[in-house]
């Protein structure tokens, strides 16, 4: 059962807490009880039969998942992966539909007091999000019915709490909260002015830099109208000044040097190979000399089993960029949009919440509870 | 973005099977549905048996508003993690398995049986 968290936050019956939880315990078992037999066959089965017949370990996220996909143990397991993401979706929606009108009563109560949201009726969405529903979410982040419909937004604010299953914080911020305390004790003198958050979705991990950075003005961009409005809606029931718009990271209406600090959460891979370098080219051009630019991406893994869970996510779970994601060269990237060669840099910022499990001693795997991150200091 | 007269209730994009035959993945999934309801039935079941012990008869209003504790949620979750083992034991047995396959004992020929 998730617990209202702001005023915002859609409820939910007793039964349809039940069915959410039940998909919630559904995920949990297949990442801790069934996840580790797709490792054990690649260690004791895929490597060794790699060794034997081609004298070398598969080398790519691909050659692993097709060794795999011939096993019945891999079949069973991501055929319940699938079918436990489409659940959360059957779980979760009706609950939220039946609360539409009273959540956008909630929402004109609540009023526009210290941010703002401003959508585009003629946004162009970019291809990358209209060929597929991301991760199987029906209609996908964007789908509207009407100018006040955010329903999308509504329904992510639960499902992303089922998928973390309460890991990232009562309110899913998590990663805003560790970039953000990464940011003020790496940089102590950036003192931002204007933050970016870009591909921020409902904004849950971007009111954490209100918190941290109070002098700040806040922005948040997203390709996604309802998550948008559903974000500025959120904001300001949790008393934050953030202003939403939607714009596509790729060519933003901002002007050049406008940021201090720019910031992405889990958006890259949700974009394209065409469109990464171009969301790093404006990155550059909107921060001001001195500025930072982080993001934050499940990507820096080298073990080729690594890959392939992101490899499986983009064909399986509705995530097209998320394999090719791994494969990029971003100090090229970075290179190439203007940045100072020595000014790249990759870490794992520690979780503010999470545990840490260092499993990374071999350099071969990432830690667990730490945020891989790439980015660059633009020259003063 | 043109606003849509319905909203999409299936996720545009292929939908992946991964048995050789798709009704495996179909039938899994029914399956894993019932599973869900199975849970849900039995969490209201239990909610019932707490409003008796209150003295409170199991009404809509009043299973709505059972309040349920961090305890309850607790033992709640440890139910369902137990039902679900049960539920998916013969995957689970298959990793104990795959686990000890690394010093395999071999099956016994009935013939060297007593």
């Amino acid at each position: 059962m998730t617990r209202k968290n702001h005023a915002m936050f859609p409820d939910a019956t007793h039964d349809e807490n039940a069915q959410q939880d039940f998909v919630r315990s559904l995920m949990s078992h297949l990442y801790e009880e069934v996840m580790p037999g797709n490792r054990l066959l690649y260690d004791n089965q895929v490597v060794p039969k790699y060794l034997k017949e081609k004298g070398r370990p598969p080398n790519g996220r691909s050659e692993v998942r097709r060794a795999l996909e011939t096993e019945p143990y891999n079949q069973v397991w991501a055929s319940l992966m699938r079918t436990s993401q489409e659940m959360m979706y059957t779980a979760v929606r009706p609950s939220i539909e039946r609360q539409m009108p009273q959540l956008q009563q909630t929402a004109k109560k609540i009023g526009s007091a210290l941010g703002s949201v401003k959508v585009d009726p003629d946004f162009e969405m970019p291809s990358y999000h209209t060929k597929v529903d991301i991760h199987c979410k029906p209609g996908a982040y964007h789908a509207q019915l009407d100018a006040d419909d955010f329903l999308a937004g509504a329904e992510f604010d639960r499902t992303i709490m089922l998928y973390f299953q309460g890991v990232t914080g009562p309110l899913c911020d998590d990663i805003g909260q560790s970039l953000g305390q990464w940011v003020q004790e790496h940089y102590p003198d950036l003192n931002p002015k204007r933050i970016l958050d870009m591909g921020c979705t409902i904004g849950h991990n971007t009111l954490p830099y209100a918190r941290l950075f109070p002098d700040a003005q806040i922005h948040g961009i997203d390709v996604a109208a309802p998550c948008l409005q559903y974000a500025h809606h959120r904001a300001e029931a949790l008393e934050t000044a953030v202003h939403f718009s939607q714009q596509n990271a790729e060519h933003t209406e901002f002007e050049d040097g406008s940021f201090d600090l720019i910031v992405s959460h889990a958006m890259l891979h949700e974009t394209s190979h065409k469109a990464g370098p171009r969301i790093i080219k404006e990155c550059h051009r909107l921060l001001r000399p001195g500025g930072v630019v982080l993001h934050m991406d499940s990507f820096g893994m080298t073990d080729p089993y690594y890959k392939y869970l992101n490899e499986w996510n983009a064909l399986y779970n509705n995530e097209p960029y998320m394999g090719k994601v791994v494969d990029e060269d971003f100090r090229s990237m970075f290179d190439a949009a203007g940045f100072a060669k020595e000014a790249y840099f990759e870490h794992q910022i520690p979780s503010v919440l999470m545990p840490k499990r260092d499993s990374n001693k071999s350099g071969k795997t990432l830690g667990i509870g730490y945020y891989h991150t790439i980015g660059a200091e633009k020259q003063p | 973005m043109p606003y849509l007269d319905e909203r999409p209730t299936v996720a545009k994009g292929r939908r992946p099977y991964f048995f050789d035959d798709p009704s495996v993945d179909k039938l899994l999934s029914i399956l894993m549905s019932v599973a869900g309801e199975v849970s849900v039935l039995r969490e209201r079941v239990d909610t019932h048996e707490r409003l008796a012990e209150q003295d409170k008869l199991p009404t809509t209003n009043n299973i709505e508003t059972f309040e349920i504790s961090d305890e309850l949620r607790q033992q709640r979750a440890a139910e369902r993690a137990a039902y679900l083992k049960r539920v998916l034991r013969v995957i689970s047995d298959e990793l104990e398995r795959m686990k000890k396959s690394a010093s395999p004992t071999p099956y016994p020929e009935a013939t060297d049986l007593e």
